[in-house]
């Protein structure tokens, strides 16, 4: 067969394609990384029943002014000191129950765990027995599924017993309405940073990896199960119950 | 003079650019992969205050599990007096409301419920974990923050993040 020569395409637009797509995806993207704290919202609740009062030792109000001055527990903060106070809060009595001050802890030990399991699941045998309304059962089994995942948690710990902050213990932000944003973001990270630290100490000494490093394992997977359980240990040891007082006008 | 001057010879032989497409798509190619898509301009100005240990939204900005609201003033100062407390809040996509509730937070319901209803049923996350990123102003005040909240709270959307810019301590 005759050999013929194919003739070249002349790529020499090519660049030019290129370029306008470099340009357009140069345009319609964004470098910068978005960062932010990340908080849930309370359900609406449609009841009138007063919750019981919450002892003072067991809340830690950080109040702010609408001159943007922090006021917790009736004294005056720099606002660079809150993480400071919240880190007080938290290791006041960890280790032993010694100033009535700050939330104490309980020490929960294994045999009270399979203790309170046994409890919670004949209670529900009961409740079914007896036709009782779904709502009781309801909560009967997020009791149950509670028990059950401090079980897990204090497997995880190791040890003999696992160190538990009082369930009151919170952490209330009370601002006024016209408070700036600023301090308002302020204070969240503050309070972030003073859990990242205490969180960080135990996940080093327990997993001997970072908080940080097990939080962004976790973001990445869409399922949400990656290193979960040892994120809900952590959140078990140090929780972060922070009430968002919205502000009266 | 002439003796430096070139005897003309022939053409300037041209440059090869064959390679040059292929330069220019590495380029491209490492911008998608860098960079994330914008979601919108906002219409408002916010400059973001900064904080430590915060939250990368990038995963749920690439699973669409995140919608963005912007507070801050309004780039049109001609306007500044029509909003509450001279704020304006521009949100990620239009909203069917009136022109009083356009820029306002009344209209996050709305504009949240309507951006959950357009995603179908099978691909979205629950209500309740879709987060809502509040892009605020230093200056914003924060009950118009705790007002979007209140209106999240209605439509049953429980997440919210507050935006801050990170710096490491």
């Amino acid at each position: 067969m005759a050999k013929r020569a194919i003739p070249e395409i002349n790529a020499g637009s090519m660049a030019d394609i290129a370029f306008l797509l470099l340009i357009f995806f140069l345009v319609t993207t964004t470098m910068d990384k978005d960062t932010a704290y990340v908080r849930s919202i309370p359900k609406p609740i449609k009841t009138d029943i007063i919750p019981p009062p919450v002892s003072e030792r067991n809340m830690l109000a950080i109040k702010a002014n609408n001159q943007n001055q922090i006021l917790i527990r009736d004294e005056i903060v720099d606002v660079e000191l809150i993480s400071d106070k919240v880190l007080k809060f938290y290791q006041a009595n960890e280790k032993q129950n010694v100033d009535g001050n700050f939330p104490f802890y309980s020490r929960v030990s294994p045999s009270f765990i399979e203790d309170q399991i046994k409890g919670v699941e004949k209670q529900i045998e009961e409740l079914e027995k007896n036709d009782s309304p779904k709502e009781f059962i309801d909560v009967k089994f997020q009791e149950l599924d509670a028990w059950m995942k401090k079980k897990a948690a204090l497997a995880l710990y190791g040890g003999s017993s696992l160190p538990e902050i009082d369930f009151q213990a919170n952490i209330r932000i009370e601002v006024a309405a016209t408070t700036q944003y600023e301090i308002f973001a302020k204070i969240h990270s503050e309070i972030e940073e003073a859990l990242y630290e205490l969180r960080d100490k135990e996940s080093k000494r327990i997993f001997n990896t970072s908080f940080g490093v097990l939080k962004r394992k976790n973001s990445l997977d869409a399922s949400g199960l990656e290193e979960k359980d040892k994120l809900e240990l952590l959140e078990l040891l140090y929780p972060a119950r922070i009430i968002e007082v919205t502000p009266k006008r | 003079m002439a003796k430096f001057k070139k005897s003309k010879s022939g053409e300037m032989p041209g440059v090869n650019t064959s390679s040059l497409p292929d330069i220019v798509f590495m380029l491209l190619f490492f911008f998608m992969v860098a960079t994330t898509t914008k979601e919108t301009d906002p219409t408002v100005i916010v400059d973001s205050p900064i904080g430590v240990k915060a939250t990368d939204l990038t995963p749920y900005k690439q699973r669409s599990e995140i919608d963005f609201a912007y507070l801050g003033k309004p780039r049109n100062t001609k306007r500044l007096k029509d909003f509450k407390m001279g704020f304006a809040l521009s949100l990620d996509n239009v909203v069917d409301a009136n022109a009083d509730q356009l820029y306002s937070t009344e209209s996050v319901s709305k504009w949240k419920q309507a951006k959950f209803d357009s995603k179908p049923s099978k691909m979205r996350a629950p209500i309740e974990s879709v987060i809502t990123c509040v892009k605020a102003d230093k200056s914003a005040p924060t009950g118009l923050i705790f007002d979007i909240r209140k209106q999240l709270q209605n439509v049953n959307a429980l997440t919210i993040a507050y935006a801050v810019r990170e710096v490491n301590k």
